[in-house]
């Protein structure tokens, strides 16, 4: 019998509730996140879902301080490319840290933000 | 497969317009067929480059609706959308039809209009064309985008805030060369550094402006090119995709998509990056113009930022770069940016490009890069 594959809705359901959800290929090993249909190494589709620990590093980030209309509100806000521990790296926003303390390296931990709609988005607070 | 030239080449000025985008195009593509001294019957298709029409002008099925408005509504038009790189796009694909023997007469190119709403708008609307359910949501921006490149070639590199803006000073100088460039002033370092962080570490002046504008260019078989003057040769012309997340991309430093195009196109070509003389490259910010000369090869992976500030890739330089202005002070009506490219080194491998003439320019490359880097096309050209 095969897993449910991970579809988008299924991960931001889990991110609501506070699990990171990588795919890990069956056939060749490769870890991925988000999800995709074919396994960008081999191509195979034999995807296991992996719960990440969902710390990592920051990558790279930005202070965004000229927002689309729907975000104008937030400025300025963080996002970054976070790499997580188990080599995938996703991007978000980081939140509850301050903005001069900033730096590629710095450990940081999952947090789902949750919208008053109760939709999830990818945020990252201090480790 | 036939060799392809472009016989033609117009664009308007850049900047605001109150005329609709198909009414830019159409103001371009007259300039276009006349530079080349063809007659609009002789067109056989027109392949078109528009990314926000939709948006700001309500506006879907803009590649007939420009030929309408052009007066040539019967030939089979496309409209391609390929972010920033639409036109670019368009004009390789015309490339391959006559190439490929199907047509001799293809007009190419596009148009946008942004600057009839408001910023915030138009940032939201060039936000789409990155990922709708994992980057938009959390307000990622375009300058967002390449912040993080920045960022990522600063810490890798050393690349520094001063290094970016030396391009911006370095297109604004070209700029004000250039009669239909948005922005003809130029501009100081000093002026760079202390403008607004619009997203850290890039500023204002760190970033291409809005804009209005339309270009066109008419591509031609050998056969129908020798016919008229001057003929540019395309030499060879390639695309390449790469992921769409930031998240994907393994090293955020470099633009792999850059890299694979410009190794396709000059295997095409039978040439390699010390045998160009000219070129106009994706400069939507100062750190793209930056990683875009490295992954072209004009300079090592990390050299791109001290070979900016020495003047490498000034008029007069070892390798000139932006002669026009580039994105940054000519403008980016995004629709027309990769027809508009074509454009200028069309005009300098003519030697009609008057003060900003690069010197015996006989090889030109055009780079265009679509939204957050996972398209890009290279085109490269020479004259007889």
């Amino acid at each position: 019998m095969t897993e449910p594959t991970i579809t988008a809705r299924v991960f931001f359901e889990k991110a609501r509730s506070g699990q990171l959800t990588a795919i890990r290929c069956g056939a060749c090993g490769e870890l991925a996140m988000p999800p995709k249909e074919l396994c960008p190494s081999c191509h195979a589709h034999q995807w296991q879902p992996v719960t990440l620990v969902g710390d990592g590093t920051i990558a790279s980030f930005t202070v965004i301080r000229v927002a689309p209309r729907a975000h104008a509100a937030d400025v300025p806000y963080a996002v970054a490319v976070v790499r997580l521990k188990e080599g995938v790296s996703i991007l978000g926003r980081i939140v509850d840290v301050p903005l001069d303390k900033l730096a590629v390296g710095l450990p940081v931990r999952f947090r789902p933000l949750i919208a008053k709609d109760l939709t999830a988005s990818v945020g990252f607070g201090p480790a | 497969m036939r060799r392809v030239a472009v016989i033609g080449v117009g664009v308007t000025k850049f900047g605001l317009h109150d005329r609709t985008s198909a009414e830019l195009f159409a103001e371009a593509a007259r300039e276009a067929l006349t530079d080349a001294g063809i007659r609009a019957s002789a067109v056989q298709a027109l392949y078109y480059g528009n990314v926000v029409g939709g948006e700001t002008e309500h506006q879907l099925h803009t590649g007939p609706q420009a030929a309408s408005v052009l007066g040539i509504p019967s030939v089979p038009t496309t409209r391609f959308e390929t972010a920033c790189a639409s036109s670019h796009a368009a004009f390789r694909h015309a490339v391959m039809e006559i190439a490929a023997g199907v047509s001799d007469v293809i007009l190419v190119g596009g148009a946008e209009r942004v600057l009839n709403v408001s910023t915030a708008e138009s940032t939201e609307y060039f936000a789409y064309a990155s990922d709708a359910v994992w980057e938009q949501p959390l307000g990622l921006t375009f300058p967002g985008v390449f912040a993080l490149i920045a960022r990522a070639h600063m810490e890798k590199h050393g690349t520094t805030e001063a290094q970016m803006a030396a391009v911006a000073v370095k297109n604004h100088r070209h700029g004000a060369l250039n009669p239909k460039a948005q922005f003809q002033k130029p501009i100081t370092i000093e002026q760079v550094l202390k403008s607004a962080y619009v997203a850290d570490p890039l500023k204002l002046f760190d970033c291409c402006p809005f804009s209005d504008g339309g270009a066109a260019v008419v591509l031609a078989s050998e056969e129908v090119a020798r016919k008229h003057r001057k003929p540019v040769w395309v030499l060879g012309s390639a695309a390449a995709s790469d992921w769409m997340l930031l998240g994907d991309k393994r090293d955020l430093s470099r633009v792999p998509a850059t890299e694979r195009a410009a190794a396709a196109a000059y295997r095409q070509a039978g040439i390699g990056p010390s045998d160009v003389d000219v070129v106009e490259l994706h400069d939507c910010f100062t750190i793209a113009e930056i990683v875009a000369t490295e992954g072209l090869g004009l300079f090592e992976p990390g050299a791109g930022g001290r070979a900016a500030e020495k003047g490498l890739t000034g008029l007069g330089g070892e390798i000139p770069v932006n002669p026009s202005g580039g994105l940054k002070a000519k403008g980016h009506p995004i629709g027309a940016t990769g027809a508009a490219q074509v454009a200028e080194i069309v005009t300098q491998l003519r030697g009609e490009a008057g003060p900003r003439q690069v010197e015996d320019a006989r090889k030109g490359l055009t780079h265009t890069l679509g939204g957050n880097t996972a398209t890009v096309l290279v085109s490269l050209f020479g004259r007889d």
